[in-house]
């Protein structure tokens, strides 16, 4: 079938593509010294001794832990508020300097505040992640309401559909797509934001531990804790993400 | 029942619809035709209230709206059954009998078997019988209808028609059909008005249908 031979091409160049980077990676060590470039195979001796000595589980735990609770109190907020500015252009009014100052001030100084004010910290490193990807989230959501088909909205009016029905039959699936998308963004500016997080603000989890290899120059180590911090990636988009776009989505499947 | 007085209406600077008035009772039914783009649309939405006259009145009786549009409007992220059966929870309906009901007018507009399909797998005329099935499942007290049967093939048209004449016939109803073709109007119709593309409006004399079908058919071969 057209379709099956289709996904296999797009698998192999996939496939290629993570070959480009295996192969770059090890390009560079060979060239450059092991205190810049750490082989992908002494990277990977590193992240077996993590693993043996259990500070890989405990610390990847204690980061997914931070990302989880900040990016679901972080996106939950920011598409509620999305939700209300989509429908009512004067809470749209009101927020819209406060998501300016959101979307301009850099993680670091975010960081640095919370950290003075909160301490060192999971709270910290939270409150950081949520107020970064909050803004994101709520511009998504802002977009995916004013983008609903004003058609089906009369429609629903037309039939009187009550608020509640209008929400949730025309409103809410309508912004199923743009919400994912903006929960996909969401996430990779959440595990930047909560790295750099426990670089300023916390004494555990993969940032502080790859911030103190740093000052030790065990590069193997910081290459380490890199993969570590692709495969946390890897899981939620194909643990989480997926599934919930390929649910959410389930109805377009008619459509192709 | 449903009232225009004096209504006009213009989008900017163009004038749809210049000093419109007409009265049906309960249970009227109301063809109109004319030109596209002249403002048949324009005149069910001012029925709805979706939007209001520049100037004059718009009444219409308390009850439920059933709208067959000019495109199908579903909601692509639901099933046939569940596109009927929302616009009847609308209506204040409970879940199951809502899904009841919406599978029984799915059969009598010919899809039975469709009922979980989803609009994109639809072809036009099937999507269009799914809206008109919603429209008349809520029975409404006034039923406007676009257009309705556009993308449906003759026979079912036919017979579709058939179904709504024995609807709507010494219902109470106030139903308004809009058509391009008259002949749809004349079979369904109690009185026809005609929207001109010079935004004045003429109800059509259907004492004799015949001259009016014949009179109609000799202006458009004028035209061409
Ligand atoms: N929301 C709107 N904003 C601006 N102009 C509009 C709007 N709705 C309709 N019009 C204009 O009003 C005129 C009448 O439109 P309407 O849709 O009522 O025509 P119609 O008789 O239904 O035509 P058709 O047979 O092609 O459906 C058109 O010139 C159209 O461009
Ligand atoms: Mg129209």
């Amino acid at each position: 079938m057209a379709s099956t031979s289709h996904r296999l091409n797009r698998v192999i160049w996939i496939l290629a593509g993570v070959a480009a980077i295996l192969i770059g990676w090890q390009l560079l060590s060979l060239f450059l010294p092991p205190v810049y470039v750490a082989s992908p195979a002494a990277s990977l001796r590193a992240l077996g001794r993590l693993a043996w000595g259990s500070t890989l589980w405990i610390q990847v735990l204690i980061t997914l832990k931070r990302l989880v609770v900040g990016l679901a109190v972080g996106a939950a907020g920011g598409w509620a508020l999305g939700i209300a500015s989509g429908l009512y252009a004067r809470v749209r009014a009101f927020l819209e300097p406060i998501r300016w100052v959101g979307m301009t001030i850099p993680v670091v100084i975010v960081a640095g505040l919370a950290a003075l004010w909160f301490g060192l910290g999971d709270f910290t490193v939270m409150v950081v992640v949520g107020l970064i990807v909050l803004p994101t989230m709520f511009v998504n959501t802002v977009e995916g309401i004013r983008a609903i088909d004003r058609d089906l909205v009369e429609m629903g009016r037309v039939f009187r559909f009550s608020r509640r029905l209008l929400l949730r039959e025309v409103y809410l699936p309508g912004i199923a797509s743009p919400s994912i998308a903006g929960l996909t963004l969401a996430t990779g500016i959440g595990i930047r934001a909560v790295v750099l997080a426990e670089v300023l603000g916390a004494a555990s989890g993969i940032g502080h531990a790859f911030s103190r290899a740093s000052s030790w120059l065990e590069t193997d180590v910081m290459f380490a804790w890199i993969i570590a911090l692709l495969a946390l990636m890897a899981l939620i988009e194909f643990g989480v993400l997926r599934p919930v776009r390929r649910r959410a989505l389930r109805w377009r499947k008619a459509e192709q | 029942m449903i009232v225009f007085e004096h209504v006009s209406k213009s989008f900017d600077s163009l004038k749809v619809l210049n000093d419109v008035s007409f009265r049906l009772a309960s249970g009227d039914i109301l063809g109109v035709v004319g030109p596209s783009g002249v403002g048949k649309t324009t005149l069910l939405r001012l029925i709805t209230g979706i939007i209001a006259p520049d100037e004059g009145s718009v009444q219409v009786a308390q009850g439920a709206v059933g709208y067959v549009f000019q495109e199908p409007r579903l909601l692509p992220w639901r099933t046939a059954l569940d596109n009927v059966a929302v616009a009847l929870r609308a209506q204040g309906m409970e879940k199951d009998g809502a899904r009841v009901k919406a599978a029984e007018w799915l059969g009598r507009v010919g899809l039975a078997g469709f009922e979980h399909y989803h609009p994109a797998e639809l072809s036009g005329g099937m999507a269009q019988r799914v809206a008109v099935a919603r429209a008349l499942a809520i029975e409404p007290a006034v039923l406007l209808m676009d257009e309705p049967f556009v993308n449906v093939d003759i026979d079912l048209k036919s017979s579709l028609m058939v179904m709504l004449q024995g609807l709507l016939a010494g219902g109470k109803t106030t139903a308004v059909y809009v058509t391009h073709d008259l002949t749809e109007a004349l079979r369904l119709a109690d009185r026809v008005i005609e929207l001109q593309a010079d935004r004045t409006v003429r109800e059509l004399d259907l004492s004799d249908r015949a001259a009016v079908a014949r009179d109609w058919f000799a202006r458009a071969s004028a035209q061409e």
